[in-house]
């Protein structure tokens, strides 16, 4: 792995992000209505209306309008909320770090489930771990987010009452309460995941079951656990780490869902509560740090694959 | 064709599949005709019921049969989610074979764009699309086509990158055919069969999206008994009536299970491997 | 002539009261015994706090910090009549054009620096200037000047003659700030910090999720407030904050969605609180536009509405029924009509005379907040079916809403909150030239009657004149207004004082103390 390909890397992260916000930009413009109409909401005149937009800068050209927030986010200034007023960027690291921990205890979750019941499954293939695991696969991945999240609330908040239903809760304020309320999300997120990655982990598995040198270690007379952690296992996981790299981007999507129903208060819902209320400076900022996120994770992903594998060539 | 069907329904996945498609598309089709009740009917002193013999599956917050409107609304969820896909994987199809064939600093251009494009998670990019084109059904369905558009053409251009190499390609190239000719009639029609499996398992992700837009009340509108709209709406009234979310919820697990199982039986059937 | 806060009380004791049926007695916790100082009150609302700056609060999670950190001249008691807050009292000359409210002394902001009649003429100055974009412009006045009287008083010149100016100057945006922050640069610092003389300081902020403040110790009623501290929990999903409030943790809730109601009633530990109020959600006319100009049309679809049904539909039965006018047992010039009750014979036969035997095909427009909107919609979208109407439902953002439909569109659902005086509705909504004109209904026989009523102190005459302006609505239907909402909230039963209020918007949060049973919290 050379200095080039990083550099290259880091170069096509950055068109990335450059494109992303020329989408993004380009969207809000034509979206009906701005801030402007949502700030002062039925009390609108046209000149108070008028003062409003001279002051949030929406009269400008739209070019000078994005090359103004281009111009502040190389200088590392996101600018200022339309609706709020505070600062855009430490409003964004918090609710992303509440986001992270959601999604990083969510992909926990699902390594610790995904991995053993996929081997399991293709190991004793056929068996009923095997057929069980299809079954809720299959369902696993049809639930959408919202159906899952809802009959979640509904078994668990209010029928059995033994889980909060929605908020969120710091970690550092309350520990107990903080974890009784992520319960649910975390579960809602990662099953998707679950059952996504255990089905991949599965076809891998058997696929490296089938190869040469696994048949030939068997012939060698090596014992199964032994020929499995040593060959099979290495060869399956690998490509799983690429899997889980790809679903990222559907965890940042599902995050969003999640967030507006459980009410958690992180980049998700932000940039929801920014589209309601044309917050442009806040759409520009969750939507760039979202790709950002799912950029980062890939090369990592990357990363991570060559280091094991020291056989493919980067260049 | 009938080779093929034979194939796919000798899988159990393809079977259940196959089946649960057939009956779900049978009920877009028809569900209206087989509705119990008028789906739009109130009824002030029929709210929120359980199921019983006259509603099987309950009423809701206006006293609606729920069954009713579970029917008819099959066509808003299924069509509209069955359409944007084909939309997608249309406008895909074309871009990717295009980057294909034009190869070099064009292709590199088109798919570094791409992968651009695929940072956005698809959810934040059809509930962009949508917010700026103004809610709806329709603008939902032209969302979730632009959204799956990059998928699909990376998808398409792998797949024509090695029809690209095949011979009758280059005679075309011989042949002096135009670029747009050689994309549509030479190179399209060998890349379709790998494009149709991922459209079947795309279809069980539009349902599951277009739903989601909907619960989030970017996708059909009320009076519309779309199902997301119908849990979406249900949520309010959970503590009323804990049915009115139930039976959407299931409907539409049912259906993207069916187009997954599909798409996997298929898989299956066009590529026998062992 | 003196208005030393009692006119409108004296009112409500004299004539008022054979019109204010037993139920509107606004609910309360029942006290018990003497307030006792101390502890925190947690109280949930359902929607973020985006703005702190007191002149441009939108929401009523939003006024409800602003009340805490913030005083205006005068607050609005339950009974709509002003009370003395930052102004001890007040008089007004007598062609009611021109107001002295005299201050209190010895008034401090929160950052100990003196609040005098300076900050006041300067917190006016900034409401009214349209750049500020407060929201207060609209709705108090018509104010021509403010300016520094002798000693503490502060001199009101009017545009035109106001009887109700102490009222609206209680509005929910007219707060005073300090005069250094009222413009420009420090206008935006109170976007994230609070430097008021309301009963309590900001601790900390934080939009989506939690306002925590604590006691002023240098608040001008002596004794208030009660509560050391009070915080401000954000819930957007009003399940949860019903759960929150049954498990006991948090002890007060802002206000109770209809759906919500009826489990809290039934949970242990919680007092639910319920009052009639003045909020209402209608349907309104473009009555310049065909078909709406005919009034036949505007009268056969108010006869195709069961209200009783509309009623349960759109408030689960925490309401009642509307009569097309703005005005119900909640404001004391509330004169009764006779009931408009679903006629659907009668609506054909309008609809047939006004030449629409074929019936009528229309679309109307419902944003998509509050949700209840959209219900009456679908509910009118049916009743109005047999009549021969078609009506076409068609929702839209609240944002999209506001930009393109709202006082534009010809047809579409309008959502009210009650406000503080019967002129205060009249001339936002229906008089020719109302802040928010959207019937565009004219009519130069109900304007004249609105003016007669604002320009006299003459209560009888006042009642008359207001009467007839129901009546004349009544029978134009500019709008129909077919429900009336009762306001909801609930509490843990050892929260006391608390006074649930018609306006909505006004909570009154330093009037309430824990009792017995409290759990102790911070």
């Amino acid at each position: 792995m050379s200095g080039r390909y990083l550099l290259r890397r880091f170069g096509l992260i950055l068109y990335t992000l450059l494109v992303v916000s020329v989408i993004v930009f380009g969207i809000t413009q034509v979206l009906p209505a701005d801030a402007a109409v949502m700030l002062m909401g039925e009390n609108a005149t046209p000149e108070q209306l008028a003062a409003l937009r001279a002051r949030l800068g929406l009269d400008d050209a739209v070019w000078v309008q994005y090359l103004h927030w281009l111009g502040g986010v190389v200088r590392g200034d996101f600018g200022v909320s339309m609706t709020s007023g505070l600062d855009v960027l430490p409003t964004i690291v918090e609710s992303l770090s509440r986001s992270l921990l959601l999604a990083v205890l969510s992909i926990l979750l699902m390594l610790v489930v995904a991995l053993p019941l996929g081997i399991l499954a293709a190991v004793r293939r056929g068996g009923a771990v095997d057929i069980g695991l299809g079954l809720v696969s299959y369902l696993g991945v049809s639930f959408p987010e919202f159906v899952t999240a809802t009959l979640g609330i509904l078994l668990f908040a209010d029928l059995l009452g033994w889980l909060p239903a929605t908020g969120y809760v710091p970690l550092l304020e309350d520990p107990v309460q903080a974890v009784r309320h992520l319960v649910l999300p975390v579960a809602t997120v990662s099953l998707i995941l679950i059952a996504h990655v255990s089905r991949m982990v599965r076809s891998e598995v058997v696929d490296a079951l089938h190869t040469d040198y696994v048949r030939a270690a068997r012939l060698k007379g090596l014992p199964e656990g032994l020929v499995l952690r040593r060959h099979a296992l290495r060869n399956a996981l690998l490509p799983t780490i690429t899997i889980v790299a790809l679903d990222v981007g559907y965890v940042l999507g599902g995050i969003i869902v999640v967030e507006e129903i459980f009410a958690i208060p992180g980049i998700g819902r932000q940039l929801i509560v920014a589209v309601q209320n044309r917050d442009l400076p806040m759409i520009q900022a969750a939507a760039l740090v979202l790709a950002a996120t799912y950029c980062v994770m890939n090369l990592l992903a990357d990363l991570t694959y060559a280091a094991l594998d020291k056989r493919i060539q980067y260049g | 064709m009938v080779e093929l069907l034979h194939r796919l329904v000798r899988s159990p996945q393809g079977a259940i599949g196959l089946s649960l498609v057939v009956l779900v598309l049978l009920l877009a089709l028809f569900g209206p005709a087989l509705a119990p009740h008028n789906p739009e009917a109130l009824g002030v002193l029929r709210r929120y019921k359980p199921p019983s013999v006259d509603h099987w599956l309950g009423t809701d917050q206006l006293g609606r049969d729920i069954l009713s409107r579970l029917l008819v609304g099959a066509r808003a969820t299924v069509l509209l989610a069955l359409l944007a896909t084909l939309l997608g994987t249309l406008a895909g199809a074309v871009l990717g074979t295009a980057s294909a064939f034009l190869g070099g600093k064009a292709d590199e251009a088109i798919m570094r764009t791409v992968d651009a494009v695929m940072a956005l998670p698809s959810l934040l990019m059809s509930l962009l699309i949508v917010s700026a084109m103004g809610r709806g059904a329709e603008n939902a369905v032209l969302a979730i086509a632009i959204t799956f558009t990059p998928g699909m053409a990376r998808i398409t251009r792998s797949v024509a990158l090695a029809v690209r190499r095949q011979d009758y390609v280059n005679a075309a190239v011989a042949r002096g055919e135009g670029a747009l000719y050689i994309v549509i009639r030479e190179m399209l029609p060998n890349v379709v069969a790998p494009i149709v499996v991922e459209m079947s398992i795309r279809v069980a992700f539009a349902v599951m999206l277009f739903a989601t837009l909907s619960f989030l009340g970017l996708g059909a509108q009320p009076p519309s008994s779309e199902w997301g709209l119908m849990v979406s709406e249900a949520r309010r009234f959970m503590h009323l009536s804990p049915w009115m979310i139930l039976w959407p919820s299931i409907a539409i697990a049912l259906v993207a299970v069916g187009f997954n199982l599909l798409g996997d039986g298929l898989r299956d059937a066009l590529n026998p491997r062992t | 002539m003196s208005f030393d806060a009692t006119r409108r009380q004296l009112l409500a004791a004299t004539a008022g009261t054979a019109f204010v049926p037993a139920t509107l007695v606004p609910a309360t916790g029942q006290a018990q015994g003497t307030p006792r100082r101390g502890g925190t009150l947690r109280i949930s609302v359902d929607q973020a706090v985006g703005k702190l700056n007191p002149l441009l609060v939108r929401v009523n999670p939003e006024y409800l910090v602003a009340e805490l950190l913030y005083s205006g001249l005068t607050r609005l008691s339950t009974d709509m009549t002003p009370e003395p807050d930052l102004a001890e009292s007040w008089a007004a000359s007598s062609d009611l054009a021109t107001w002295t409210f005299v201050l209190r002394a010895g008034l401090t902001f929160h950052d100990g620096s003196p609040c005098g009649v300076a900050d006041v003429v300067a917190s006016f100055e900034a409401m009214l200037d349209p750049a500020t974009a407060s929201a207060a412009r609209n709705n108090i006045g018509p104010i021509a000047k403010v300016e520094a009287g002798e000693g503490r008083n502060v001199v009101f010149t009017l545009r035109a003659p106001n009887a109700d100016l102490p009222v609206t100057l209680a509005y929910t945006n007219a707060r005073i700030v300090p005069a250094a922050l009222s413009k420009g640069p420090g206008l935006a610092r109170l976007d994230r910090e609070a430097i008021g003389t309301g009963p309590f300081k900001l601790v900390s902020y934080e939009p989506e999720r939690l306002v925590v403040v604590e006691r002023n110790p240098n608040y001008h009623a002596p004794g208030r407030p009660y509560l050391d501290r009070v915080e401000v929990v954000i819930y957007p999903d009003p399940t949860a904050e019903g759960s929150a409030l049954m498990s006991g943790g948090t002890d007060a809730m802002m206000a109770v969605q209809p759906t919500e109601f009826a489990r809290l009633q039934r949970g242990g530990g919680v007092r639910v609180l319920r009052t009639p109020s003045g909020q209402f959600c209608n349907l309104n006319f473009g009555c310049d536009t065909a078909p709406w100009n005919d009034v036949r049309v505007r009268q056969a679809l108010a006869l195709t509405i069961d209200r009783g049904a509309m009623t349960d539909f759109v408030t689960e039965g925490f309401g009642t029924k509307g009569n097309d006018t703005p005005l119900n047992a909640a404001y004391s010039y509330h004169r009764q009509q006779p009931q408009r009750e679903a006629d659907i014979a009668a609506a054909r036969r309008l609809l047939t005379q006004a030449g629409h035997a074929n019936g009528l095909k229309a679309t109307l427009i419902a944003s998509d907040r509050p949700a209840v909107r959209t219900q009456f919609a679908v509910a009118l979208k049916e009743m109005a079916k047999p009549a021969g109407f078609d009506i076409e439902v068609q929702t839209m953002p609240h944002a999209t809403y506001l930009a393109q439909v709202w006082r534009k569109g010809s047809f579409y659902i309008g959502f009210y909150n009650m406000q503080p005086t019967e002129d205060g509705i009249f001339s936002l909504l229906y008089t020719s030239d109302a802040t928010w004109n959207e019937t565009r209904w004219n009519n130069a026989e109900f304007d004249a009657l609105i003016l007669g009523a604002r320009t006299t102190a003459d209560t009888a005459r006042r009642r008359e004149l207001y009467g007839q302006a129901q009546a004349l609505m009544h029978r134009d239907v500019p709008s129909i207004i077919p429900v009336f909402f009762d306001l909801l909230a609930a509490e843990r039963t050892y929260v006391q004082g608390r006074v649930l209020h018609p306006r909505g918007a006004v909570f009154r949060l330093d009037h309430v103390w824990l009792g017995t049973g409290a759990p102790r919290r911070g």
